[in-house]
């Protein structure tokens, strides 16, 4: 029996915007937008849950006078993310031996 | 990406891991500029130096050296000025990848100014250290002819101990061609082919 997936990346949005974050340091909240393919309102829904858990900081500033929205990850985050990676590998050696 | 809460399974997770990955990436390959920048001068540099000396002597064969920096350094910078304002995110691999010729930049200038000190060849020195920078610059883009193109610079420098000092920059044309603008092209030809 495989140790249980995190619940909160076992949804592809969330997961989508880990992974994304685990290459990029720090990503505008449209860049996450344009990558992931995600609505404006899905993504902002999605980032909240993240943000609760822990899992990414979320900064608000402004550049050239427009507001911006930076995500990155939180230590707590990274570590969610390396374990969901490790569990997975682990189902799937598991699955193939 | 429609869906609000799609619960995935094992493979799905594991697609959506890699296929973001795969995106994210792109963002981070360079496309050369800086290697075919600066490749182009030095090797220019190098022949024009060499030919000035064999034709006038004196100190004005190392005059072409004042002419690099005063072409490649507003150049780098302005390309790297509109690069940011173009970039939507940061990334670890760029961030090291400027921290590394940071410290190349740092430890040329002291090394000229020993080299000149000294009065031995600045040639070997600056291979060295060049060859050092790109390799970590082939290591972090995980990219093998930058890695290969050091080891050119490494025994370009290795080879300037068995040859007198009028030649040495005839060996750092060479090197810089073959060590910076044979994998600045090869890279801007992989990212013209992923459209970065």
């Amino acid at each position: 029996m495989f140790k249980e997936l995190d619940p909160m990346l076992l949804s592809q949005l969330r997961l989508a915007i880990m992974s994304y974050l685990m290459v990029v340091r720090e990503a505008e909240f449209n860049a996450l937008k344009e990558e992931t393919g995600a609505s404006a309102g899905n993504l902002s829904a999605q980032i909240s849950k993240l943000q609760e858990a822990g899992y990414i900081g979320v900064e608000k500033t402004y550049r050239n006078n427009y507001p911006l929205t930076l995500c990155k990850l939180t230590p707590k985050g990274i570590e969610a993310f390396e374990a969901f990676y490790a569990d997975l590998k682990t189902y799937f050696n598991q699955k193939g031996g | 990406m429609e869906n609000e809460e799609k619960i995935l399974n094992p493979q799905e997770s594991l697609r959506i891991i890699r296929e973001t990955i795969d995106v994210a990436k792109k963002g981070v390959q360079e496309n050369g500029f800086h290697f075919l920048l600066w490749g182009w001068l030095v090797a220019l540099a190098s022949v024009g130096e060499y030919y000035l000396r064999q034709t006038r002597g004196g100190t004005e064969p190392y005059l072409v050296w004042a002419i690099m920096p005063l072409i490649g350094v507003p150049a780098a910078l302005i390309y790297e000025w509109r690069r940011d304002k173009k970039q939507h995110e940061r990334n670890l691999v760029r961030e090291w990848y400027g921290l590394v010729w940071l410290g190349f930049a740092i430890s040329l200038i002291l090394s000229l100014v020993l080299a000149i000190r000294n009065q031995v060849s600045p040639v070997p020195l600056v291979m060295t250290l060049a060859a050092f920078a790109t390799f970590m610059s082939g290591l972090l883009m995980r990219f093998k002819p930058l890695v290969l193109g050091a080891i050119v610079l490494w025994i370009g420098a290795a080879v300037c101990l068995a040859l007198p000092m009028d030649v040495h920059v005839l060996i750092q044309a060479g090197g810089i061609m073959l060590g910076y603008l044979v994998p600045g092209y090869m890279l801007n030809h992989k990212a013209r082919q992923n459209h970065v």
